[in-house]
């Protein structure tokens, strides 16, 4: 489960770099207010990560300062795409936490994935990416 | 391979006492009774038949207004994927090709309206299952659970 755990915590960093990376490049405001939502929500997740990591004793690697994105970011276009890639990413990293956890873990878990899966159909539908949806959201 | 012994006497007796009889037949001859009871039904059952009541309510929609198609057909396309994972997690049949039927909604967005709330309902069914779920049918369930919230978001 810790190993899960850590691979969730390192996709809620990358999650956080990206937003702050893709924030800029958006222009409209209902774009704006998402970005801040879901950067908070991936802020939230993290922390509450790193301290289930602590009370397991568990330890993680320090995130790194910077990441590579995975195409760059010029315009809104690739912002949006950059957001929806993080938050499918953000999916599968916790739907993987899912048959290694029970109970209060696994519901952590659920809830982050559902979550992701519907910030990606919102991302989906302001960027005009169709379909808005998957058959699997977090399946690799 | 160790059973083959058994299985070819109760074929045989099976066809000494009935003809039609198979060996794995049964139904009606307590002599071959072996399983006393049916198995109780999948605890993925019902995600099994709201996907495919899902899909059959976006086909109405969409029969009802074709402007529709577009941005349900998707979806109903998603549920018949649920519905065929979990058809073969099961281990059972699908219902073959069972067409769009009933009234369809005349009023589009009261059935927009209408299938959102029930992919909401769809979606609390599959999350009590994801929480209940053995190891091997977490991602699965919380895969449909996710879907179906998504669906949601795109209906709204």
């Amino acid at each position: 489960m810790n190993e899960q755990l850590a691979a969730a915590l390192a996709a809620e960093e990358a999650a956080i770099y990206a937003y702050g990376a893709l924030g800029v490049k958006l222009t409209g405001k209902g774009d704006r207010i998402e970005a801040r939502a879901a950067e908070a929500v991936h802020r939230g997740r993290r922390d509450a990560l790193v301290s289930r990591l602590s009370r397991l004793k568990a330890s993680t690697a320090p995130a790194p300062a910077a990441y590579e994105l995975p195409f760059p970011v010029t315009d809104r276009q690739s912002a949006v795409k950059l957001a929806i890639h993080v938050e499918d990413g953000v999916a599968q990293a916790w739907r993987a936490v899912l048959p290694v956890t029970t109970e209060a873990d696994r519901s952590t878990g659920l809830n982050a994935l559902v979550d992701a899966a519907v910030r990606a159909t919102r991302w989906r539908r302001l960027g005009e990416v169709t379909p808005v949806t998957m058959a699997w959201p977090g399946r690799p | 391979m160790v059973l083959t012994g058994r299985v070819r006497r109760r074929h045989l007796i099976g066809v000494a006492a009935g003809g039609a009889l198979s060996a794995t037949a049964p139904a009606g001859c307590g002599l071959f009774d072996d399983d006393p009871e049916p198995a109780p039904p999948d605890a993925l059952q019902p995600l099994l038949d709201e996907a495919l009541a899902l899909a059959a309510a976006y086909d109405r929609a969409v029969l009802a207004q074709p402007g529709l198609a577009k941005r349900l057909t998707p979806l109903a396309d998603d549920h018949r994927t649920h519905a065929a994972e979990l058809a073969r997690v099961i281990g059972k049949a699908l219902p073959s090709g069972a067409p769009a039927s009933g009234a369809p909604d005349a009023d589009p967005a009261g059935s927009v309206a209408a299938l959102r709330k029930a992919e909401q309902a769809a979606q609390k069914t599959a999350v009590v299952a994801c929480r209940a779920a053995p190891a091997a049918r977490a991602g699965l369930t919380g895969s449909i659970a996710a879907a179906r919230a998504a669906h949601a978001e795109a209906l709204r």
